[in-house]
């Protein structure tokens, strides 16, 4: 009877982690965002800052954040158009600005208008306005005697000739850098992460499949964590695009890869797990202590990877993309190294 | 033209239309009828925002002539609510957060649907094969497996429909997963990103690309082009009344090419014409001679002295150095008892938003300039706009329109210029829609970086000095390069306390494709290096590279290589957590992988091997054993 | 773009005959399209212009096969889908469904078609190296003066070059046919730079057959894709397993032999490692297909890269 037949695993299994740091909203000047707030009637409450969604969840993270001011919901916040005519300057969508800037524009900007509100609600109570609370859509004074709903208040403010509207401007007080030695504070708020990741190399083809990815990351204040999940997987993936397979080329100035059957991009059968934790720890510098999470998230992804094929493997790749040719060809010359080696003992 | 009579049902509407009979399904589906819920993310079946149920196959519809499709029943994304309410699938999508910008989402939500109607009982691994058509930019796909999964068991009955309710009714809001407000919009296809916006008496532009690196234009002739039928505007850099040129940081990129090219791909002119098609005729008709020019596409080249200048005013070719300094490098290095160097690279990445470039621009009715696009700097596009057009700010109105993934390529202004050129010189609405192929040509790309790094440690591990040099590729003009050098510097040296340091980061121009802002913005290529020397570093000395790095993180007080006094820092509490996470086991830094005791936990999914589940080909017999 | 004014759905050979024949030299043949609409577009074939486009896809007969003795007819337009799905299919050439696994997405497989892959003649078409180790021909059709003339050749004749073939002007290819594997194990190996909608750096077919007692390789069918013009057989590598007892130093001397065909422009290095990696894995995993038992082979890297 013959032994069944035994094929060796040409797969390799290992392990890398890496760290990072990232500073919050624009580097090195002085960050500006604007916002107008207005409670409305029904008890919503009307948005406008120069902004819209570029996916990374922000109208949603400024809802929540005004619901929480305001003490209404977050359907109940209507978010204006964000129009160079029609809104005030929120500059623009990039740098992990959004929630830092203009959620802690849009919260004065709140702050301001309930505090209309309350000031007309505080003399109809005979209270004073820091006893006077806002949630779910009621206001009522710290010990329930007084209270209605939002919708009401803000009539009876509007029947007082006044409407309950606000505006907010914040900064971030970052300064320039001196040119001979660079000293200076780019930023006000930093943040740090961590990711471990588990790759799956084939000895054969020189494929490495990266299995899983274990991310930490400070981002402040969580406003919606599950959006803070999507943003550290997103950026993971794409990391782990860049780290093995992204590469636009070009021939003496000529693109060669043009469209997207040359340029590759991660598909659903690319990417790892991604496992995420998320580390508060406020900015106290801003009044919502929110930081950020857009571009860290993909910090230490490639760096980790790269390190977890040395670990299986026992190449390291200084060049990304760590391309099947390219690690198959540093196994080769990890082989070559060996026998002379062994030639030579 | 010939046309075509078409009959089909579109999300059970009967339609029947005589069209051109080149025409894709999905140009029909778009343009003629205006359902607008698939996307065209790439025209040539590579990521599936265009998928559609094809008389119940799901198909690319960038794939099929509109012929193909003839007396078919069609679904498109628009025909998924139930009752005008989300399904269950929709519903798990809004459940899981699992749509980011959106663009790929019709095309997603498809497939999602797809593969539970072919398999009610499809576990992940099969879910993600069937997943596997459709490029998704954003979202790392993991929260879309999980909404297909969900989705799945409630329709099974296995989990309750309760379960896709919101998780909090109360507030505070702030800490919960409260729905993302536009998820409906996106998971209905209902949401108008700029290419899916039209205006009557609307005019489509398309514009003419250099086809080389560096090149001098002779002449640009575009009588011929303008005397066309069905052309309303051809514009040039001569149509610009005030002072050309944009850039993030210096205004070195006209409007359109001026006397000179610089990569290929740089605008020359533009046409707006009654449709696409004549605007492209008329492309062919604009004569332009070039004298080639010494392209330079190597960093290296461009600083030797005596290279080719790419823009007159800069002539060493630096766009940006950014250096920082601290304590005494060379004393440093000298002291450590170890010192180690190696060069690292990172390639040009192109952002691949699933929404190309689009903009539709018109005239208010108060002669107001607008411009729609998908823009992630309108504040700073209408301040450059203005200057360019010699136009009141105020008579400039940018508007944001829904982006579909932008990840920093959409803060560069590279058509918005050339829209309000065509909309002034036309007085009619202009729309523009990139192809990919134009997209991925003429948009900026992250920084191609080569990092020299040295790093001097002594025996326990403590970095002395660290020397870090960057030379990166800015392409044809400045766009963010002086920016990404500046975030590339600072961060270059990691979260670590180091009292000698020298980094250097230099951007230069090329003829290369320009180089942008991209997610990360530098730091990404300079800490790329940091961490894979650190874990060098680590096996020169027989060290835990975890240990490395616990050993020299910045603590709270820490000056950092700014000479930034830092608050509180959370780096150590960040790294052990993720450690925790993956249950790491601890070690000395050799390529250990084959003994370590940590691997193939749950955190991981199995390696892909197409085929092996979904396909059990082995239970087809294939003949008798031997 | 592709640009036409007319656009043809003959459902039968007669009638794609006749429209061929009156379009005269202006127009394009296409059955799935994706080949072709991919094709037309800026930086491959740019913007291109027929007066008309005749679609086969709707011709019924060439949507059919059967099994012929041991050979399986199979008509052009079958789907890589069906060649995936069909039980009948997987059954007698299971070789193709594990390529068609590994071919675009689920999508385009419903479109493509087996006729496309093969006359668009891509290095790197993954149906092509299965076909040709079943020993496929090809039957191509034009019609001359009222007349059908019909001819047949072998896959591996028919294709000359990167998307060239010996396919003539008015002529479509109409069915191919192959052996039916029925008693082989098969493998497919396929490598690129990711897992889903991915062109091969490097596809192998691998077709195996044992002697009854196990012991000995029967036959060994080999063929190779994305390392030269066109794909190719492994006559040596095969002839030097034949009859040969299943042996760990000829499997390495066959996936040797097989190195040397590759022959790209690019990435040669890389695709010779993979090539002899592939040859290996390729009869190994076909072995294994047959659940077949015998002496422990040593798969291990022998050759440590100085093969060839
Ligand atoms: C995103 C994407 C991924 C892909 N992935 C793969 C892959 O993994 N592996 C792979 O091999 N291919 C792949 N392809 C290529 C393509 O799908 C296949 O080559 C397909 O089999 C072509 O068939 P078709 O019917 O669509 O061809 P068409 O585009 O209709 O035709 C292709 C060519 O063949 C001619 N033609 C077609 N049928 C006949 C006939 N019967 N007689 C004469 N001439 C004929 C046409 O005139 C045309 O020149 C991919 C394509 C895309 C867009
Ligand atoms: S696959 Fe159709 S648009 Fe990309
Ligand atoms: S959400 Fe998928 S591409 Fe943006």
């Amino acid at each position: 009877m013959n032994a069944p037949l035994r094929i060796f695993p040409k797969q390799k299994r290992g392990r890398g982690v890496a760290a990072g740091w990232y500073g919050i909203a624009r580097t090195a000047t002085i960050d500006r965002a604007g916002a107008w707030a207005e409670l409305d009637d029904g008890g919503t409450a009307k948005i406008i800052t120069g902004v819209t969604e570029i996916g990374e969840g922000i109208l949603t993270v400024l809802a929540q954040i005004v619901a929480d001011e305001l003490g209404i919901r977050p359907k109940d916040v209507t978010i204006g158009d964000n129009d160079t005519a029609r809104s005030p300057e929120a500059a623009h969508a990039g740098a992990t600005r959004q929630t830092y800037m203009i959620g802690n524009a849009v919260a004065l900007a709140c702050r301001e208008a309930r505090q209309r509100l309350v000031k007309e609600l505080a003399q109809k109570w005979q209270v004073s306005e820091d006893d006077i609370i806002c949630s779910n859509g009621i206001i009522r004074t710290l010990d329930h005697s007084q209270s209605m709903t939002m919708s009401e208040a803000v009539q009876y403010c509007k029947n007082r000739g006044v409407v309950p509207v606000g505006s907010g401007s914040f900064t971030a007080n970052h300064t320039g850098l001196d040119p001979e030695n660079g000293s200076g504070n780019p930023w006000q708020a930093y943040v740090y992460g961590a990711q471990v990741a588990e790759v799956e190399v084939d000895t054969e083809t020189g494929e490495v499949q990266v299995l899983g990815v274990w991310a930490s990351h400070d981002v402040g204040r969580a406003v919606n964590p599950q959006g803070v999940e999507g943003q550290i997987e997103g950026g993971v993936v794409m990391a782990v695009g860049q780290t093995l397979m992204e590469d636009y080329k070009q021939e003496e100035g000529y693109p060669t890869s043009m469209n997207l059957a040359k340029y590759i991009l991660p598909t659903s059968l690319d990417v790892p797990q991604v496992n995420s934790v998320i580390i508060e720890d406020p900015d106290p510098l801003s009044p919502l202590g929110v930081k950020g999470i857009g571009e860290p998230s993909m910090i230490p992804t490639a760096p980790a990877i790269i390190n977890a094929i040395y670990d299986a493997v026992g190449v390291r790749i200084h060049s990304l993309p760590a391309t099947p040719e390219k690690v198959l060809a540093a196994l080769r010359e990890k082989r070559e190294r060996a026998d002379t080696h062994e030639m030579l003992a | 033209m010939a046309s075509f009579d078409i009959q089909m049902t579109v999300n059970g509407r009967p339609v029947k239309q005589s069209v051109s009979p080149h025409l894709r399904l999905l140009d029909f589906l778009r343009e003629e009828l205006h359902w607008t819920g698939s996307k065209e993310g790439c025209g040539a079946g590579e990521c599936g925002s265009c998928s559609v149920f094809v008389d119940g196959v799901l198909m690319k519809s960038c794939l099929m002539p509109v012929a193909k499709a003839q007396h078919s029943e069609i679904e498109t994304i628009e025909g998924l609510e139930e009752q005008g309410k989300l399904n269950v699938l929709q519903q798990a999508f809004q459940k899981t957060g699992a749509s980011q910008c959106g663009y790929c989402i019709p095309g997603m939500m498809m497939a999602a649907t797809a593969a539970l109607r072919a398999n009610p009982y499809a576990g992940r691994e099969e879910i993600k094969e069937r997943l596997g058509g459709n490029i998704c930019r954003c979202t790392g796909y993991q929260k879309m497996f999980e909404a297909t999964e969900l989705a799945r068991d409630v329709m099974n009955g296995k989990l309750t429909i309760e379960l896709l309710k919101e998780e909090k009714e109360e507030g505070p809001f702030i800490g919960s997963n409260s729905f993302r407000i536009d998820t409906s919009s996106k998971v209905t296809g209902a949401l108008k990103y700029a290419g899916d916006m039209v205006m009557p008496q609307m005019l489509h532009m398309q514009v003419l690309r250099s086809p080389y690196p560096h090149a001098e234009i002779l002449e640009l002739d575009t009588s011929e082009a303008e005397a066309m039928a069905g052309v309303e505007a051809v514009v040039t850099h001569r149509d610009v009344q005030g002072i050309d040129g944009f850039g993030v940081f210096t205004d070195d990129q006209p409007v359109l090419a001026r006397g000179k090219v610089r990569y290929v791909g740089d605008a020359i002119a533009a046409v707006a014409a009654e449709d696409v098609l004549t605007a492209k005729e008329a492309l062919k008709k604009i004569k332009v001679r070039y004298r080639e020019l010494v392209a330079i596409t190597k960093t290296e080249d461009a600083i030797k002295t005596g290279a080719v200048i790419i823009h007159d005013d800069v002539p060493d070719n630096i766009v940006m150095h950014i250096p920082i300094r601290k304590g005494n490098v060379d004393k440093g290095m000298a002291e450590a008892d170890f010192v180690i160097e190696e060069t690292y690279y990172t390639q040009p990445v192109e952002h691949a938003y699933l929404e190309p470039e689009a903009g539709l621009a018109y005239l208010d009715a108060d002669g107001t300039l607008v411009i729609q696009s998908p823009s992630q700097n309108i504040t700073h596009h209408r301040q450059k706009l203005a200057k360019i057009l010699d136009m009141p700010v105020n008579r400039v109105r940018m508007i944001m329109s829904p982006v579909g993934g932008g990840f920093g390529g959409k803060e560069d202004m590279h058509y918005q210029g050339i829209l309000a050129l065509a909309v002034l010189k036309s007085r009619r609405p202009v729309r523009y829609v990139f192809t990919r192929e134009e997209s991925i040509i003429a948009s900026a790309k992250r920084h191609p970086f080569s990092i020299k790094y040295q790093l001097g440690l002594n025996r326990e591990g403590l970095i002395q000095a660290s020397k870090i040099h960057m030379l990166a590729d800015a392409g044809a003009y400045n766009c963010s390069t002086e920016g990404v050098m500046r975030k590339a510097a600072i961060l270059a040296a990691g979260p670590y306390a180091i009292e000698n340091l020298m980094v250097d980061a230099i951007g230069v121009y090329t003829n290369n494709t320009p180089s942008g802002a991209m997610r990360s913005f530098g730091a990404m290529q300079s800490q790329f290096a940091t961490e894979c020397h650190l874990d060098l570093c680590a096996e020169k000395l027989e060290m835990d590279p975890v240990e490395l790095r616990r050993k020299n993180f910045f603590k709270e007080g820490d000056e950092t290589h700014t000479r930034q006094e830092l608050g509180s820092v959370s780096m150590l509490e960040v790294f052990n957590s993720a450690l925790d996470l993956a249950d790491w086991e601890t070690g000395i830094s050799n390529s250990r992988g084959a003994t370590r005791s940590d691997l193939a936990q749950s955190g991981n999914r199995p390696p892909c091997t197409l085929g092996a589940r979904q396909f059990p080909l082995e239970t087809i017999p294939t003949g008798q054993a031997a | 773009m592709l640009y036409y004014d007319q656009y043809h759905v003959p459902e039968t050979l007669d009638e794609a005959f006749d429209l061929i024949h009156t379009n005269g030299g202006n127009y394009k043949v296409l059955a799935g399209a994706t080949d072709l609409l991919p094709w037309a577009r800026e930086g491959r074939g740019g913007d291109v212009n027929y007066e008309s486009v005749i679609d086969i896809s709707k011709i019924n007969d060439l949507s059919k096969w059967q099994l012929q003795g041991n050979r399986i007819n199979l008509g052009a337009n079958v789907t890589i889908s069906q060649l995936l799905n069909n039980p009948f299919l997987r059954k007698h050439i299971p070789v193709m469904a594990k390529s068609a696994v590994w071919f675009a997405d689920d999508q385009i497989r419903e479109q493509a078609t087996l006729g496309g892959n093969l006359v668009n003649a891509s290095p790197a078409a993954d149906a092509t190296p299965p076909m040709l180790a079943m020993n496929a021909e090809l039957t191509l059709e034009r019609k001359q003066k009222g007349k059908i003339i019909q001819r047949k050749l072998p896959l591996d004749e028919f294709l000359t070059g990167p998307g060239k073939t010996r396919l003539e002007a008015g002529e479509l290819v109409t069915r191919v046919e192959c052996d039916s594997m029925l008693g082989y194990g098969s493998a497919f190996e396929k490598v690129g730079h990711r897992r889903s909608l991915v062109l091969s750096t490097v596809c192998l077919a691998a077709l195996v057959s044992l002697s009854d007692d196990g012991q000995e390789f029967e036959d060994v069918r080999l063929a190779l894709g994305g390392v030269g013009p066109v794909p190719i057989r492994l006559k040596e590598s095969e002839a030097c397993l034949i009859s040969q007892p299943i042996d760990s130093d000829l499997i390495d001397k066959s996936a040797v032999l097989a190195v040397k065909h590759v022959q790209s422009r690019t990435r040669q290095e890389y695709r010779r490692e993979v090539v002899y990696n592939f040859v290996k894995r390729g009869i190994l995993g076909a072995c294994k297909d047959l659940n077949t038992t015998f002496a422990d082979i040593d798969t291990d890297m022998k050759h440590r890269g100085n093969y060839g």
